[in-house]
């Protein structure tokens, strides 16, 4: 009676169901539906080149960002550390150049930034895997430390005076035309597309993600995973910040990274809901940044008040991760 | 099977002083009919329970055991037949009904929330008494749960909460909230299935106490040795039908196994034809122990099956978890291929050739969201490499793999990149199975792998377990189906209390004298 059951559900494959469709190209098609908007609306100004780079800029600090959140929702660890690490970040790079001017050059600065996000993250992984703490709460903990002590070590004063121009250039730079926030934003989205997608590192991630137990049976060192996967995002996270102070000019020591959390996480989860349902993956996020980029560029080009862009972020969210459980809902 | 012939007697006698109006009774069922679509679970079944007895209901599972309380206690209503209480004819449309009868069920779960007080736990189905019609009177809540826990003889605060209780007070917790709502049957669904021996004994002496009050039991369990202690009467079902009564004069373990266990064929020819497993010694355990495991002595040989059998909480399946690292040795040896092992993780076990493929499919060996192939290849992507340092996967060889090993299974699905959701539950235990073949594993441990699986699927199981073993890996096979054993294995180990009671070779290895042994014992009634 299985046997036959599957038979059917075989011969049943090639018929196109709707909701199926539209769980994996909804995302897509509403991508494509408001750029088509946008362009009619505004066809001087939206559809141009310029504003088509614009909104990539827009969004490079928040997929750098939502790239590494990838990382660590594919596991299933959720991390709220990434606003204050993004925040760390950039004050911490603003801080060794202006305060090391002799012996901290911009490689330096940008690698020991990172570095200290990284070994942040992995106390992270540490806290999940050993003592056992959800990294929901274990990130909120940490991000709050880190909070308090950027702010300790500020005096809560902003880094304005003696950043070198090399180091703006990160952020306000170009390469034949296209800034390098994108650049870098491609260039992490690329390397960790590669890792989730093509190394067995990855595989393992997914594999944890979707049954932790039966990894560990199939001899994978469950354990071992959280601290490499929240280093990931917190690296993403202290660059996204990074990015941030190079594109302003600024070290604050806080609230850079705060705009940047719900956004990030709304843009894996709609990735979650584009192409393979109820995954996490790269493109997916990179589809959702995106169509938070052009809603906001759009909304703001043709002159809506700024207030409806949470507004039809939020209901864009909740259609998007409907239309994936509704998928989800009849696999079962 | 003559065993069987010479105890039916007294179920025959039994049987007509029933078919009158037994004026013990509580409860009464005659001739109870559940017709299913395809299937009749339960085939006019007889049952008398009197007032102040603690009736055992025995059977294996898919025999009507479920279904009988089902329809005693009004969740779904039977084809035919009459449920008498107290000598009067009933209907149970609805579980509300049989509680207004006095009929109450305790789930082997207890259906208590383990987060609040006991007190709370015995009010929940009810409206708690009221200060203004509106807040809760703590103290009249209070006296009334004390006043409900002393009468089944629990002294216990009713402010603890439900978590913090042991699991034999929890029983009693949920038996109280039954009697709170005057049941006077209470139908016992594997209550002892998380409580420790010593729990069990404490549980009996409250059960007793109260069927000297008047209150009936219907004990439903696979524990054989705990029925015989405690069951006044014993209801055997088979098939859906009665397959034997007893009563506490009358009992015999061996006869009550013998009806359990049926007149089936009850060894396979393909077992027993298999050549005799004469290879080299692969895995020696000494004395392991660990979790319920207290003596795991064992040899395993090269070509052979292996079966470890054991009641539900005998230490059976733990057996397998414990030989492959899912909890800590407390002791004792282990020396796979020849070396001394410990284990302290399933990566251990794996790297020394060992695999475990668990009993819960959906909780512990598949990915649920990834394809066939993925889920194949999931413990050996290491086979795949690109380069030794990225570890980029070769993707083209692990789906050639992956299909080569589906195909050898004979996986029934439109790809091997297909959800592994979409198959069927035997296709997925095969593309579990397929995923250790892939991997080289020498020693397989199985544990129930044919846990809701079709029967087609089951046969070819069993066949390519046999060809595991014919390819020169050893296996060890627990099952929670005892009758099972028979058609697998060579050799059959029996535990009982975390130890090895017994060992069955070939022809012996029957159901039935598996089961005896699992239930204690050497001591014939």
């Amino acid at each position: 009676m299985n046997a036959n059951s599957s038979a059917e559900r075989i011969a049943a494959k090639p018929r196109v169901d709707l909701a199926v469709w539209f769980a994996h190209y909804g995302t897509l098609v509403s991508l494509a539906a408001l750029l088509a908007i946008f362009s009619l609306a505004r066809s001087d100004v939206f559809p141009t080149v310029d504003n088509l780079l614009n909104i990539m800029n827009q969004i490079s600090i928040l997929g750098t960002m939502a790239f590494g959140l990838t990382v660590c929702l594919v596991m299933g660890l959720f991390d709220l550390s990434i606003a204050a690490m993004a925040t760390l970040g950039g004050y911490v790079a603003t801080l060794l150049l202006v305060k090391y001017t002799d012996s901290v050059g911009v490689p330096e600065a940008v690698a020991i930034s990172i570095g200290i996000s990284a070994a942040i993250g992995i106390v992270n992984g540490l806290i999940v895997s050993y003592l056992g703490i959800s990294a929901f709460i274990a990130t909120l903990a940490t991000g709050s430390i880190i909070t308090g002590a950027m702010l300790g070590i500020s005096n809560s004063k902003t880094i304005i005076t003696g950043i070198p121009d090399e180091f703006m250039a990160i952020g306000q730079g170009a390469i034949f035309g296209v800034s390098n926030p994108i650049i870098i934003m491609l260039a992490v989205g690329l390397a960790l597309w590669l890792l989730l997608e093509h190394t067995q590192l990855g595989r393992h991630l997914y594999a944890i993600g979707g049954s932790a137990e039966a990894s560990r049976l199939s001899g994978i060192a469950v354990k071992r995973y959280a601290p490499f996967a929240l280093a990931v995002c917190a690296a993403c996270a202290g660059l996204g910040g990074l990015m941030a102070a190079a594109v302003l000019g600024a070290g604050r020591p806080q609230g850079v990274g705060d705009t940047y959390l719900l956004n990030a996480f709304a843009a894996v989860f709609i990735g979650a809901s584009s192409l393979r349902p109820g995954k996490f993956h790269i493109l997916g996020t990179l589809i959702g940044a995106l169509l938070i980029g052009v809603i906001n560029n759009g909304l703001s080009v043709l002159g809506v008040p700024t207030y409806w862009q949470y507004i039809v972020q939020g209901c864009l969210l909740v259609i998007a991760l409907f239309s994936a459980g509704v998928l989800t809902m009849r696999r079962h | 099977m003559s065993e069987i012939e010479a105890h039916s007697a007294p179920a025959a006698t039994a049987g007509a002083v029933l078919s009158g109006c037994d004026p013990d009774a509580f409860l009464e069922v005659r001739g109870l009919v559940k017709q299913f679509p395809g299937t009749r679970a339960l085939d006019g079944v007889d049952i008398t329970i009197r007032r102040g007895e603690i009736h055992a209901l025995l059977g294996e599972n898919g025999d009507g055991k479920s279904t009988l309380i089902r329809a005693i206690c009004g969740a779904s209503a039977p084809t035919e037949g009459r449920i008498l209480v107290e000598g009067v004819e009933v209907s149970l449309p609805t579980p509300q009904a049989a509680a207004a009868l006095g009929i109450a069920v305790v789930h082997q779960h207890f259906n208590l929330v383990p987060q609040i007080s006991v007190c709370e736990n015995l009010f929940l189905c009810e409206s708690m008494p009221r200060r203004a019609g509106l807040f809760v009177d703590w103290g009249a809540m209070r006296r009334r749960a004390a006043k409900l826990l002393e009468r089944v003889g629990l002294s216990l605060d009713p402010m603890t909460e439900v978590g913090a209780l042991r699991p034999d007070e929890a029983a009693m917790v949920a038996i109280a909230k039954a009697i709170g709502t005057d049941a006077r049957l209470i139908i016992l669904d594997e209550p002892t299935t998380a409580l420790l021996p010593a729990e069990v004994s404490i549980l009996f002496g409250h059960m007793r106490r109260l069927a000297a009050d008047g209150h009936s039991f219907l004990y439903v369990s696979h524990r054989l040795a705990e029925v015989f202690e405690i069951a006044d009467r014993v209801t055997v079902l088979r098939d859906g039908r009665n397959a034997g009564f007893w009563t506490r004069e009358t009992i015999s373990r061996r006869a009550i196994i013998s009806a359990i266990v049926g007149g089936q064929k009850v060894w396979s020819e393909e077992a027993l034809s298999a050549p005799p497993a004469n290879g080299a010694v692969v895995l020696r355990a000494e004395g392991l122990k660990g979790g319920r495991v207290e003596d795991l002595t064992l040899e395993l040989r090269e070509h052979e099956i292996l079966g470890i059998a054991g009641l539900p909480g005998s230490g059976a399946e733990e057996a397998l978890d414990l030989l492959y690292g899912r909890f800590a040795a407390r002791g004792g040896r282990l020396n796979v291929r020849g070396k001394d092992v410990v284990f302290h993780s399933p990566r251990d076990a794996k790297a020394a050739g060992l695999e475990l493929v668990p009993k819960d499919r959906h909780a512990e060996s598949l990915l649920p969201g990834a394809s066939v192939r993925e889920n194949i290849s999931l413990p050996n992507l290491h086979q795949y490499l690109a380069d030794p340092i990225v570890r980029f996967i070769n993707r083209g060889k692990e789906r050639a793999e992956a299909g080569e090993v589906a195909a050898r299974l004979s996986v029934k699905m439109a790809s091997i990149e297909s959800p592994i959701a979409s198959l069927s539950g035997g296709n997925q235990q095969k593309a579990i199975l397929g995923r250790w073949l892939a991997s080289g594993a020498k020693v397989f441990m199985l544990n129930s792998p044919t846990a809701a699986v079709d029967i087609g699927a089951k046969a070819e199981i069993y066949q390519l377990i046999r060809e595991i073993a014919a390819s020169g890996a050893a296996v060890i096979f627990t099952s929670t189906e005892v009758e099972e054993f028979p058609r697998v294995c060579q050799r059959v180990l029996v535990f009982r209390d975390g130890r090895i009671v017994g060992q069955l070779l070939g022809k012996d290895a029957t159901e039935s004298n598996i089961l005896n042994l699992a239930a204690g014992g050497a001591d014939e009634r």
